[in-house]
């Protein structure tokens, strides 16, 4: 059947981990620098190419108009749904997006399902490399709070990229089970998941392996972007009173700002202050890996400390939403917070002393932090895909429902069939008639949600179940809800007259039907191509830019001067022939043409002792090398 | 064992080998093969866990029984095997959830006897003030409506507060009388566990009728409180 990977796919990074069959370790897989984060921001390049993770993070400087991050925000979500987050996050929705949002990525359009299966495909790429083989089954991790929308435009995700999803597993759970907590031990765990877009907390009781959620609760809105919005939100203002310059009219600025801001917020979580400096004339985005130089800058350079106090001050607020839903899921749970045996911290946003401080405080315990909290989710997805291989049989995980099911009754209130926090897999059954002679459909409408009225939970789900025209009352049909070990529903009906079953269509309020799933399937195959085209591209151009710099500095150097003028042209005919290349698409031709000007700066580099000048002539990787 | 159906004999769809004794809802495998059995039509909960219709039970023995039929039946533990075997785990993965759901709490068990025994139907509650209890629900009532009142007009912090302390007053009375209904719930039980008596099922329904009236009062109260 073939090996099953473990994927977190995350709001601002993910991750892909697999389990030593062996040693039933997991581990994460890196890439060829050694990071194991890939960030899930996709691109799309003028050619039409997609770029993936790091490369991609880059262009959000210099393209921010083609490039698209924190998508997960908009899984399995109406337009309606995002009005807010539109304000904040520069996603471009384009129109007719009421049941599933599309986004305007330079001039094509992708729904969310599709952007994610970029992002899932380079991680399966990346297995593939690692394996040698190809690889096309995951368990993919979805925060415990996500809806069935949300979890259902994750699995459309997995299939677009060619992943058969074998399960989702809740973040907080397969935290759990990665923490190498002692399963012999009987235990009460808190995990608590703050990560870049979601907050989960779960409460689970560990008994001999058995790793039983008693209940969830979070928010699915609620992450360390809403921080990095805030703090841009409040330099932002301040830079507006103090120059009169409305940095977000510049797009690009803006990124660079907000790149600012969460480096800030990165170091508040190591020392007690952290210098923010922005230039408001920055230097020209087609240059990131310039730092900023404020030399040219007319408008002046916005300069200020950001101390720890300040930042908490700001930031409680935030932190503070996230205790509701702690407290929510301790009661559900019928256990008091100093029943809490261990306590779990997952997610980079866990890294903020402010927050540790409140889980502590709330509690009462030191909470663990032994292990990497941006990896924990992958590395428990991966030990879930050993035990669907049949493998770790000491460990099973029972999960919960985070919400209550329920179908619409007469004058829009809601029935619930199954309760939130119930075992999942979990079942109703439930009875339905006519109201009128010869009526041969009954509507039913499916939500999920705790309020008692229609329009306060969420849709699901509508359809008509066909009935045979009979007398009022008369046609008994038995509904069955299943919400699998998923957490995702699917309804069949059965005739009681007639003993007839059958599948019911449901269309989803909001999300893909399986043709629009089976469409994009195709239309990324005849992408695959292209995306490699692109990916070669992108590292052949950056290498080239940074051998163009290097060489250009190294001919002013002293040592230079020993070249013969028979060098000296071949060396400016390769660097003319490279920028040429440069001005095409094509990798193949840069590479050549990369490698020609390696040739004829041989003898300068042999001149040069400078050893940052040597190793870029000598091709090493372009972003080890210092200018 | 009360109507359990027994007699009933099928056999195993992998081996053909017999399966009996047992109603099919609690032949969970096949004695000789070890494959999953089909839940074979309605699952009765009680059967499911070769538990007589009784309402008093151990939470103990019945939380080991969910325990060890989890790890026997979970999807996880079938998920290498063939399509029809693994819907088999998981039809009764779902039905041992929501027969554990139901019976280990209580309420849910007799409210879910009641319906097996055909005394209640589905959905039918009652959601009329029991007599005795009339005056107080009225005062109750009546301080949900001032502070919600008080609410909306914005009303200065001490009324507020007077208002929030007097309803938590309330509460704490009708939680105490939630927890007397149960305690006069869980005294009936014996009636029917012992005697079959089938009055004590009509009077157990009446109770539930006081209880799920009581309990969304004490709901309704706790969320005002906390909004």
């Amino acid at each position: 059947m073939g090996r099953i990977i473990g994927i977190d796919l995350g709001t601002t990074y993910s991750l892909v981990a697999y389990t030593e069959p062996e040693t039933g370790r997991p581990r994460c897989l890196p890439d060829e620098e050694g990071r194991t984060l890939v960030p899930s921001v996709v691109s799309l390049e003028e050619s039409g190419a997609v770029v993936v993770g790091w490369p991609a993070r880059e262009r959000l400087l210099r393209q921010p108009e083609r490039t698209v991050y924190s998508v997960k925000r908009l899984m399995g979500r109406g337009r309606a749904d995002v009005a807010d987050e539109l304000k904040l996050f520069p996603f471009r929705v384009a129109p007719g997006s009421e049941s599933v949002i599309q986004i305007d990525l330079g001039g094509k359009v992708f729904t969310p399902p599709e952007v994610s299966a970029f992002v899932l495909r380079e991680l399966k790429r990346r297995a593939e490399k690692f394996f040698g083989e190809e690889v096309t089954r995951a368990v993919i991790t979805v925060p415990a709070y996500f809806n069935d929308a949300q979890r259902q435009a994750t699995k459309d995700a997995g299939r677009i990229a060619g992943l058969e999803v074998e399960r989702l597993v809740n973040e907080p759970t397969a935290a759990s089970l990665a923490y190498g907590l002692d399963k012999h031990q009987r235990a009460l765990i808190a995990v608590y998941d703050f990560g870049g877009g979601t907050f989960d907390i779960s409460i689970l009781r560990l008994e001999e392996g058995l790793f039983k959620v008693q209940s969830t609760n979070g928010d699915t809105h609620l992450g360390g972007d809403d921080i990095d919005n805030l703090l841009l939100e409040k330099v932002r203002a301040e830079i507006r009173t103090r120059f009169q310059v409305e940095v977000a009219d510049d797009a690009d600025r803006y990124q660079v700002l907000r790149e600012a801001v969460i480096a800030a917020k990165h170091e508040l979580s190591e020392k007690e202050h952290a210098p923010l400096r922005f230039a408001l004339d920055g230097p020209s985005a087609s240059f990131p890996s310039t730092p900023l130089r404020a030399g040219r800058a007319s408008r002046g350079e916005y300069v200020r400390e950001l101390t720890r106090a300040e930042f908490e001050s700001w930031i409680a607020p935030i932190i503070e939403r996230t205790l509701a839903p702690c407290r929510m899921a301790l009661k559900d749970a019928g256990v008091k917070p100093e029943q809490i045996d261990e306590v779990v911290l997952v997610g980079g946003s866990t890294r903020i002393p402010l927050v540790r401080r409140r889980v502590q405080e709330l509690f009462g315990r030191q909470p663990h932090t032994e292990l990497n909290p941006d990896e924990v989710v992958a590395l428990g997805a991966a030990l879930q895909a050993r035990i669907l291989e049949g493998g770790l049989k000491d460990m099973l995980l029972l999960d919960v429902t985070p919400l209550s099911l329920g179908i619409e009754t007469m004058g829009g209130a809601v029935a619930k069939i199954i309760p939130r926090n119930a075992t999942i897999p979990a079942s109703a059954a439930e009875m339905f008639t006519t109201y009128a002679d010869k009526q041969t459909g009954v509507e039913i409408h499916v939500v999920q949600g705790e309020r008692e009225l229609v329009r306060d939970c969420r849709s699901l789900a509508r359809f008509t179940l066909r009935v045979p025209p009979q007398p009022a009352g008369l046609p008994r049909v038995e509904v069955k809800f299943l919400i699998d070990a998923n957490g995702i529903l699917s309804v069949t009906a059965r005739d009681l007259r007639t003993g007839e079953e059958r599948s019911v269509e449901v269309k989803p309020s909001y999300g893909l039907t399986d043709d629009e799933v089976e469409s994009m399937i195709l239309e990324s195959i005849e992408h695959a191509e292209a995306d490699f085209a692109a990916v070669q591209l992108l590292g052949a151009r950056n290498e080239a830019e940074t051998i163009l710099r290097a060489t250009a500095r190294a001919l002013t150097e002293e040592q230079a001067r020993e070249l013969s003028g028979d060098e000296r042209r071949q060396i400016e005919s390769a660097r003319a022939a490279l920028e040429a290349a440069l001005r095409t698409d094509d990798y193949k031709l840069i590479r050549q043409r990369l490698d020609e000007l390696n040739q004829a700066t041989h003898h300068l580099a042999e001149l040069l002792m400078d050893t940052a000048v040597q190793t870029a002539l000598k091709g090493k990787r372009a972003d080890e090398v210092k200018l | 064992m009360k109507k359990s159906g027994a007699g009933v004999l099928l056999a195993c769809w992998e081996c053909r080998g017999a399966l009996a004794g047992v109603p099919p809802a609690a032949n969970h495998f096949c004695d000789q093969c070890g494959k999953v059995q089909p839940l074979g039509g309605e699952a009765d909960y009680f059967s499911f866990f070769r538990l007589p219709r009784r309402l008093g039970l151990d939470p103990a023995q019945l939380e080991k029984q969910f325990h060890d039929l989890s790890w026997k039946l979970h999807p996880d533990r079938f998920h290498q095997a063939g399509d029809y075997e693994r819907s088999l785990s998981l039809e009764r993965t779902a039905v041992l959830n929501d027969a554990y759901r139901t019976l280990r709490d209580p309420v849910s068990r007799v409210e879910y006897l009641l319906r097996l025994e055909g005394v209640r139907k589905d959905g039918e509650v009652k959601q009329q003030a029991p007599a005795d209890l009339l005056e107080e629900v009225f005062e109750l009532n009546e301080y949900l409506e001032e502070l919600r009142a008080a609410k909306s007009a914005g009303g200065d912090a001490r009324a507020l507060d007077d208002l929030r302390h007097r309803l938590e007053k309330t509460r704490a009375a009708f939680q105490e009388k939630l927890d007397a209904v149960l305690a006069e719930l869980t005294a009936q039980f014996s009636a029917w566990d012992e005697r079959g008596d089938r009055a004590a099922l009509v009077r157990l329904s009446e109770i539930l009728n006081r209880h799920s009236y009581i309990r969304n009062l004490v709901r309704n109260v706790t969320e005002e409180l906390e909004s």
